[in-house]
């Protein structure tokens, strides 16, 4: 029996060349499948609680990431100095890529660098994985270009920050990658839309906005850094307005999807993001209290818009109109 | 100390030393806080909880009909194979303040094996007798162990005399471990560090269950790190919360040294 017309809300979404089943997926670096479904529950590998899975940041060269302490909850979210660690992109294609390519759903890996040119470097391998892996997964994988992450005290975030330097980067890995690149922006910058225009104009397919807030906490009793990494990248509640600030603005200026991020744990804030323009919505440290809650969301954003009777169409890009 | 009991339904039973991430709802914390199982029973599933901030201020003032987020169980455990050996040697459980959340469960969990349970000493130690109220959730498991026909024995210290001896637990320790003894122990850092010491003289091997801020308790975010003795860094979340001795702390620590403090 077919449910009645009015019921049925349709959540896909296209990425570029990628078809999500709904809008929500997870931002890097904040789950890891694997080691989520292992702890909780191995069917999250069958049933992925994301529309698409985003691993986290993988480097030219195995990192071990900051020192500790790396995490300190604050006011409405909380502050990390992770600093990148993983085992290097020769480890990803060998160990990770298999397994990542076992997922039922749309992957969008992440890589990071040291320099514009690593970028190409890390595209060109793994699409020559990729193509003897699993031919004509164009329109199943995605690139992220993480140039924007605050812990690291080279590259990345620096670039970034610089419209050549993000020019050189993307424009590397778009001559080495076919598919998808979404390039993730830093919000440690005065005007986000110079850096945006360049990325797109070198390649990107999408934007991603925005990695987290450069911020400081104390320790309470020394007075001193708390952070191994003294500084630390604030996601959480706290950010939602700022972040939304950026996505409306890049939204307005400049034609490309955007996939929408910080602080978003509810389906109010899915809408909001929704509605300044993204086209997808990721949940970051959110979802570290709750896995599933990407999947809960779309379900909710659902029950949301045949409570309105609207589509998605209704609420994208709504802030503008 | 609070012991919260929360009904789960279908909580799938975890292992001694292993945790579950705890937030109530609503909460006016972000994140969850980790907690070592304390007790279990179908559909039931309790931990001991002291207030210390927001977050288990929340949590122990929960009442009949209030909503708990429950992610668990997380975690490595206690080993216990390694705990009870076949070589007869005794079972010395250590434990400071809240430290001895997670051993009313293993000493339940010992008297359930197949094989007969090694002599156990549980050394406790607390600030004062009001915080050694959480004595009465040994009962019932140390009755269970020894209707197994384990030998039991519990002594107690408090800082201010106020229950049993003056000191701390290591002054019990210190006293008690002998050669040929497995150690299970939890507490600050600086008590399992001064505990590691005193089996690393003795040669008796040592678990320990140590704690991290943590945000994801699966190994997602990496946030809970620390410094194991080769230098790696180790998941608390994942690759413990129970560490082996050597593998944590090794040659390092002193007796006396305070927790690991950054420059």
């Amino acid at each position: 029996m077919t449910a009645p017309k009015e019921l049925i809300v349709d959540l896909t979404v296209n990425l570029g060349p990628l078809r999500l089943a709904h809008p929500l997926i997870n931002a890097s670096g904040t789950l890891d499948l694997f080691d989520a479904a292992e702890s909780l529950d191995p069917t999250m590998l069958v049933e992925p609680p994301v529309a698409a899975y985003v691993p986290k940041t993988v480097t030219l060269q195995p990192r071990g990431g900051n020192e500790p302490p790396r995490i300190l909850e604050t006011a409405g979210g909380m502050l990390n100095s992770i600093g990148l660690p993983n085992r290097g992109i020769e480890s990803f294609v060998e160990e990770d890529l298999p397994r990542l390519l076992a997922l039922p759903c749309p992957l969008i890996l992440s890589v990071g660098g040291f320099g514009a040119e690593e970028y190409g470097q890390l595209a060109a391998r793994l699409r020559r994985a990729l193509d003897a892996l699993q031919p004509g997964w164009v329109t199943r994988i995605g690139l992220e270009l993480n140039v924007s992450c605050p812990n690291v005290h080279s590259g990345c975030i620096s670039i970034g920050t610089d419209p050549a330097e993000t020019r050189a980067a993307v424009a590397g890995a778009r001559g080495a990658w076919p598919g998808l690149l979404v390039v993730k922006l830093t919000p440690n910058i005065g005007d986000i839309v110079p850096v945006a225009r360049a990325a797109v104009e070198a390649g990107a397919g999408a934007l991603a906005l925005v990695n987290t807030f450069k911020g400081l906490a104390l320790d309470r009793v020394t007075l001193r850094p708390f952070l191994g990494g003294v500084t630390g990248g604030l996601s959480g509640p706290a950010i939602k307005p700022l972040a939304l600030r950026f996505v409306h603005e890049v939204a307005q200026e400049i034609d490309v999807p955007l996939v929408g991020m910080g602080g978003v744990a509810s389906v109010r804030d899915v809408l909001d993001f929704l509605a300044c323009g993204a086209t997808v919505v990721a949940v970051g440290a959110a979802g570290f209290r709750d896995p599933w809650l990407p999947a809960r969301l779309a379900t909710e954003l659902a029950a949301e818009l045949r409570g309105r009777g609207w589509s998605l169409r209704d609420v994208v890009g709504r802030a503008h109109r | 100390m609070y012991v919260v009991r929360l009904f789960v339904p279908g909580w799938r039973p975890g292992c001694p030393g292993q945790f579950a991430l705890l937030q109530r709802e609503p909460s006016a914390v972000f994140l969850p806080r980790a907690f070592s199982l304390h007790g279990q029973a179908p559909d039931e599933v309790s931990f001991l909880i002291s207030p210390l901030g927001a977050g288990t201020e929340e949590l122990v003032e929960v009442e009949t009909g209030d909503v708990v987020w429950v992610l668990g169980p997380l975690g490595r455990g206690f080993p216990l194979d390694s705990l009870a050996p076949a070589s007869r040697g005794r079972l010395v459980i250590v434990a400071g303040g809240a430290g001895v959340a997670p051993f009313p469960l293993l000493i339940e969990s010992l008297a359930t094996l197949d094989a007969i349970p090694p002599p156990t000493v549980v050394v406790l130690g607390f600030r004062d007798a009001i915080q050694a109220e959480c004595l009465e959730t040994f009962t019932a498991p140390v009755a269970a162990l020894r209707a197994r026909g384990g030998d039991v024995r519990l002594d107690v210290i408090c800082e201010d005399g106020s229950l049993g001896r003056v000191g701390m637990v290591t002054d019990l320790l210190a006293d008690e471990l002998r050669s040929g003894d497995v150690v299970a122990a939890c507490g600050a850092q600086a008590m399992c560090e001064a505990v590691w010491q005193i089996c690393r003289q003795r040669a008796c091997p040592a678990w320990f269950s140590l704690e991290a801020g943590m945000a994801c308790g699966v190994g997602s975010c990496q946030g809970c790190v620390i410094s194991m003795a080769d230098g790696s860094l180790a998941r608390v979340c994942r690759e413990g919360p129970v560490f082996a001795g050597e593998a944590a702390f090794g040659g390092r620590g002193h007796p006396c040294a305070a927790p690991r403090s950054r420059a």
